[in-house]
């Protein structure tokens, strides 16, 4: 199998399943596949969860059924900046439709489709319980709120400004 | 307690919800997510009514009724205009993406969604978007999917995953593009799967073979019927159309299968449309061989003339049949059609069942026994639903351990699983090579026959201390008898399931001593043994001799010999049946499907199937059921087996009372002969049975085209099909129109329930016994004073032998019974014949997986699968499946490498 | 006795005059209506050269309908044949298969559709109950045949001409061309 855990990645592994009592160790999927997800390129592939239910030694379905279940878990490779946008009932009532059609127009994409230099991928996300600070989405650790087209703008610009210095 | 609907007082049960209550009254209120044997777990919203405070209240608060426990004296109201406008706005949501292809679904006309949406009034579309769609799978030749039309109930999983154990169909993603299927497109894999097509209260899930020769429900003709394709005896409703067999579905019946059948009962019909089917009575030998039943009758009265007749009767034929049979050859010579080791087991626990020292173990028992030991019998592929009882009882106790614990009524589903976890009742498994049922029990045993036969009596042993200890027992056995002992003692309706896979009596004392010993304190423990076919148990109470005694009669050549719907070739070794065929001069087969006996037959006589026959059949708890026809075929010749019996009696005797024995006299004259029998025509509807005079229309009042169905083939409409003598069901749609009684009703229907769901308009309370008195005849009975005798003999320990090795079957869960490979969908997923060993004598043979070998006397070389528990000494043949040889299953066999 | 209505008028019962029993003028009258006749427009056509103009509601011989690309509309849904009070429907219902999507609307079809035309009443209420716009009763009547099977119409009698391939065939139908 080609994805697997480095040393580092499988202590952290070990340290999350210990946290759960013996034989319950399905209970640390959550943990394990954000830690899949991290360590694999930033999205979770069929063979990757395959390998987190090895580990786990549980049935691939069952962690297929968590993974699909969640927005947190990418099921496609994603772009290097993951404008993760809201898209729940107090984020659409101030107009999160409007910002996502923005967005998916400016980059040229549709929601779930990542731009054609695998720099943007755009994503609808349920409550990220920042609804006080609507219309808001999560980009990297952070989240961006009270969206407006400018502030869009200026956010594209700005992961645009970063890659290109990081290069 | 009395509870008040919409003002009105009614009786309700303690520990019901108020879905229940109100279904129990006669109330229409509809559901989607609960369901009888899956509890509740408000998932649906569809079932909201109002809960007032007390009379004063008026303003009440809406509930979901699946979710609220009945109260004395709790005021609902089901007509509110507020639940009803919730109900009706419910399903409105449901509709916005449920796809109006009513006319192409297979579930039309009887839909649980379809007659829900009707109920609640919803009849028009405000949403105008577009819908949700997904992509569907490919389920395999038994099941479709059609995921569009899915209303996130959550009854799929909850039943195939949740109830029966099957880990390869999940639900996946979240909000509105929830999906119900496989990680990926594959067959399902649990033999369990056809009840999806029933759970689901929509088209998602279908019965795929149906597809095939569609027709809807109210196009069907249809007759209650029992499943024959094992010994369980689950009843079904079959249906026709066109003269052939359309599909099979669940009957409820409390005591048996409950709501739900496995894949071999359901999709195992269609060898009655078989290709293969007899059809035409035929003499062999001569220039025109298909012969006019006058020629026939001729040919038989030279045949039936001569002296050394035997019959051989018939383990899946009806009792009626057999009894014909015997009538005609009379006792002395008639004979079982099973091997001598087979008829041998199966008269042993005749014997111990008519004791009536032990209760026999009805599925219900078993779903309800608090702890289960499976003691040598590989009950998953020999008879697929007590596999699933067993299953219950294990999930069961441990819910009903977390219920108490925190008083939770038994239908809270969701709260109760919450709490149990992974936690499950007692379940031994013991058994030869495992089953997939060793994953929820908590002693699991793999051993040889005589082994698995000492660890019961050393259980046995345990719990009294009268019975014998083992002589030089190893310490691991001892622990685990002592384990299963003191789980046993600790439960209160433990059930002890055994059987005939193992072929060793020992297993089957065993069996009786752990259930007699647990009652020697009191009267508690059951037992229930399996037996291989539908009519075993009632051919075995005939007590005839089995076929491989007709060698130690002294007239044994020349015989002509009248076989019952029976291939010997499955339960005799090939040079048996090929020795007895060379003492034949005559051979006259009755069979419905072309096989190698009945092209040994000279005379070859046109049998009915169950579709097309009436007929009783005991199953292996001794009791009695009954089947009626379907239909009759079109070619005219098919008839029943105990009508051809009846004729050739006649023929024999030389004498007529100008006509053939009815249904119910041969029955009577059966009770008379045998009493042991007594009491059997209980268990079929009087011929003369009618309701205000009318018969029972086995066609729905909506039954279409009859003046054109058959008009391409003679415009003059024909003569409605008839039964020869009464019936208590008539042909057409014509007759009592009401809801008959449950045993006498062809299929289930209430006004605006289209679905099986209207099942529970037949029954007290949903879930629970039919209205009325229905009468279950069981033909052993309990005798709570008898001392039971224990059965002292303990085998030694298996000491595996140089180069012999002991050789036992290995049945199939879609075919262990002869009939069910003849239907297409079935054998497609049947595995290759193989042979199993053990690691080591693999190795011993120097063979690998894949390797071909020959195992001795059989004559074809089959491919090894080596068995990582297995033991020693041992050889695992498939059994069952198309084209496998028979052996002499408990014998020592020599294997040689091809 | 009291009349029922009040439109009875006491017969005449005096003997006939001279004239009257000539029968002259009666006949003559008569005649002259027959002859009047001569004079107006025939109420009665050259059937079948010529037919009359149906009502829009006239209930014909069925046709099983396609749509504009040609595929049969029919899915077997066998609405028609339970709303049919003289049990006169029957079909037997087919999965489309992969390539078959030109011939079929949707993914069932009726592989067998037979009418029984001697038992139908013409109510019209397969054409009601059908939810695909399959079926419809058309202007055509008074089928004729040797013999009383040739009325039990096949979906090859009951199939409308395909709009792509017989187009001709189609419009003669309709009577547009």
């Amino acid at each position: 199998m080609s994805v697997q855990f480095n040393e580092k990645q499988l202590t952290e592994f070990n340290r999350l399943v210990a946290r759960y009592p013996e034989g319950k160790q399905k209970s640390a999927l959550l943990p394990v596949l954000h830690l899949a997800q991290e360590s694999f390129g930033g999205w979770l592939s069929a063979e990757s969860m395959d390998y987190v239910a090895e580990l786990l030694r549980i049935e691939p379905i069952e962690v297929y059924e968590v993974a699909t279940f969640y927005s947190m878990y990418n099921l496609q490779p994603v772009g290097k900046y993951l404008f993760e946008v809201c898209q729940t009932g107090p984020c659409m009532l101030r107009g999160s439709d409007d910002i996502i059609a923005y967005i998916g127009e400016k980059l040229n994409i549709k929601p779930g489709q990542t731009t054609e230099d695998g720099m943007f991928t755009l994503k609808t996300v349920e409550c990220l319980g920042a609804c006080g600070y609507a219309p808001m989405m999560q980009l990297g650790k952070h989240y961006r709120e009270h969206l407006t087209k400018e502030k869009v703008d200026a956010i594209i610009e700005e992961c645009r400004n970063n890659a290109a210095v990081n290069n | 307690m009395t509870i008040y609907i919409d003002n009105k007082p009614y009786e309700a049960k303690a520990g019901k919800n108020l879905l229940e209550a109100c279904l129990a009254a006669g109330i229409n209120l509809p559901y989607f997510c609960w369901h009888p044997s899956l509890g509740s777990v408000g998932a649906c919203r569809q079932c909201a009514v109002k809960v007032f405070k007390d009379e004063k209240d008026t303003q009440g608060r809406l509930v979901m009724s699946c979710m609220e426990g009945v109260r004395d004296g709790v005021r609902i109201g089901v007509e509110e205009a507020t639940a009803k406008a919730f109900r009706e706005q419910v399903i409105e949501w449901m509709m916005t993406n449920h796809p109006h292809d009513c006319p192409v679904c297979d579930e039309g006309g009887s839909c649980h969604l379809q007659d829900m949406t009707v109920m609640t009034g919803h009849d028009y579309r405000r949403y105008h978007y577009k819908k949700r769609t997904y992509k569907n799978q490919y389920l395999g030749p038994l099941i479709n999917h059609e995921m569009n039309r899915c209303i996130q109930c959550y009854r799929c999983v909850r039943y195939y995953h949740d109830y029966a154990g099957g880990d390869d169909l999940n639900v996946f993603a979240a909000h509105n593009h929830v999906y119900f299927g496989r990680d990926k497109d594959g067959v399902l894999q649990s033999p369990f799967s056809g009840n999806l097509a029933e759970v689901c209260p929509t088209g998602v899930f279908t019965d795929k073979t149906l597809k095939e020769h569609y027709t809807r429900k109210w196009d069907l003709t249809m007759a209650p019927s029992v499943c024959t394709h094992c010994s369980v005896g689950c009843n079904i409703t079959a249906g026709e159309r066109y003269g052939k067999l359309r599909c099979v579905v669940n009957r409820y019946n409390e005591e048996v299968n409950g709501y739900f059948l496995c894949d071999r009962g359901r999709f195992g019909y269609e060898f009655v449309n078989s290709e293969n089917r007899v059809t035409q009575p035929l003499i062999r030998g001569r220039m025109s061989e298909a012969v006019s039943e006058e020629e026939l009758m001729h040919e038989l009265s030279v045949l039936l003339s001569q002296q050394k007749l035997v019959g051989i009767g018939s383990a899946r034929a009806s009792l009626e049949s057999n009894f014909a049979l015997r009538q005609l050859v009379g006792a002395g010579n008639f004979y079982a059609g099973i091997s001598e080791t087979e008829a041998y087991l199966t008269r042993l626990i005749v014997q111990v069942m008519q004791e009536g020292t032990l209760h026999s173990a009805s599925l219900k028992d078993i779903e309800q026994a608090d702890a289960v030991i499976v003691l040598g019998e590989d009950v998953w592929n020999t008879a697929p639903m007590m596999a699933l009882a067993v299953r219950q009882a294990a999930m069961k106790t441990a819910a009903n351990n977390a219920a108490a614990q925190l008083s939770l009524p038994a239908w809270h589903d969701a709260a109760i699983k919450e709490l149990v976890q992974t936690d499950k009742g007692f379940l031994a498994n013991i058994t030869v090579a495992g089953s997939p049922i060793d994953n929820i029990a908590q002693v699991t045993v793999h051993a040889v026959p005589d082994d698995i036969a000492r660890l019961g009596f050393a259980v046995a042993h345990e719990l009294s201390n009268t019975l014998p200890a083992l002589a030089n027992a190893d310490e691991k056995l001892l622990q685990t008898a002592r384990q299963i002992a003191a789980a046993l003692q600790q439960s209160k309706h433990p059930v002890i399931v055994s059987g005939l896979s193992c072929v060793n009596s020992a297993v089957i004392r065993a069996a009786f001593d752990i259930a007699a010993a647990l009652n020697n304190t009191h009267w508690k423990a059951s037992v229930a043994y399996v037996l291989p076919e539908c009519n075993s148990m009632g051919l075995a109470l005939m007590q005839a001799p089995s076929a491989e005694r007709i060698f130690d009669s002294s007239n044994a050549n020349d015989m002509t010999a009248l076989i019952l719907e029976n291939d010997l070739y499955r339960y005799l070794p090939q040079a048996t049946a090929d020795a007895f065929f060379s003492r034949c001069s005559n051979v006259i087969a009755l069979d419905s499907i072309h096989n190698n006996t009945t092209e040994k037959a000279q005379v070859l006589i046109p049998a009915a199937t169950f579709a097309e026959a009436d007929g009783s059949m005991v199953n292996y708890e001794g009791r009695t059921q009954h089947y009626y026809k379907v239909f009759i075929p079109k070619e005219g010749h098919i008839k029943e087996s105990f009508h051809w019996l009846n004729s050739m009696r006649i023929a024999k005797n030389n004498r007529s009372n100008g006509h053939g024995l009815s249904l119910d006299e041969l029955l009577h004259e059966a009770e008379i002969e045998m009493p042991v029998f007594e009491g059997v025509h209980d268990a079929m509807l009087s011929p003369h049975y009618s309701i205000h005079g009318e018969h029972i229309p086995r066609e729905p009042h909506r039954y279409s085209g009859r003046t054109a169905m058959y008009a391409n083939l003679n415009v003059s409409e024909q003569k409605p099909l008839q039964e020869e003598g009464e019936s208590a069901f008539g042909f057409t749609m014509e007759g009592f129109k009401g809801q008959p009684p449950a045993d006498a009703a062809p299929f289930f229907w209430s006004p605006g329930w289209n679905s099986g769901q209207s099942v529970t308009k037949y029954q007290q309370e949903p879930g629970g016994a039919f209205k009325g008195h229905i009468p279950a005849v069981q033909l052993f009975h309990d005798k709570v004073d008898k001392a039971p005798v224990f059965f002292k003999d303990i085998p030694e320990a298996f000491v595996a032998r140089k180069q012999k090795w002991l050789v036992l079957p290995q049945y199939h869960v879609l075919a262990s019974g002869e009939l069910s490979s003849y239907t297409k969908a079935l054998a497609s997923l049947l595995p290759e014949a193989c042979v199993v060993l053990s690691e080591t004598d693999a190795a011993l043979l120097g063979v690998r997986d894949g390797d071909k070998i020959r195992v001795h006397p059989g004559t074809t070389a089959l491919p090894v699968k080596v068995h990582l528990s297995l033991a020693n000494g041992v050889v695992l043949i498939s059994a069952g499946l198309p084209g496998t040889e028979v052996y002499n299953w408990g014998d020592w066999v020599k294997i040689e490498k091809e | 006795m009291q009349s029922l209505t009040n439109r009875a008028k006491p017969v005449d019962r005096r003997p006939m005059n001279f004239m009257e029993r000539m029968y002259l003028p009666a006949v003559l009258k008569g005649m002259s209506i027959t002859f009047s006749h001569m004079f107006k427009k025939a109420p009665t056509v050259r059937y079948p050269d010529e037919t009359r103009p149906f009502s829009p509601v006239f209930r014909g011989l069925h046709v099983l309908n396609r749509d504009e690309e040609g595929r049969e509309r029919c899915t077997a849904c066998g609405l028609c044949a339970v709303a049919c009070p003289a049990e006169a429907i029957t079909m037997e219902a087919a999965e489309r298969k992969q390539g078959e999507e030109n011939l079929y609307r949707e993914e069932k079809y009726a592989a067998k559709y037979e009418i029984n035309m001697l038992r139908c009443i013409f109510c019209g209420l397969c054409e009601e109950a059908c939810p695909k716009d399959a079926i419809y009763l058309s202007e055509t009547f008074a089928p004729s045949n040797f013999a009383r099977k040739g009325f039990i119409y096949g979906k090859k009698d009951l199939l409308i001409p395909d709009p792509k391939t017989e187009a001709a065939d189609l419009a003669k139908a309709k009577g547009t061309n």
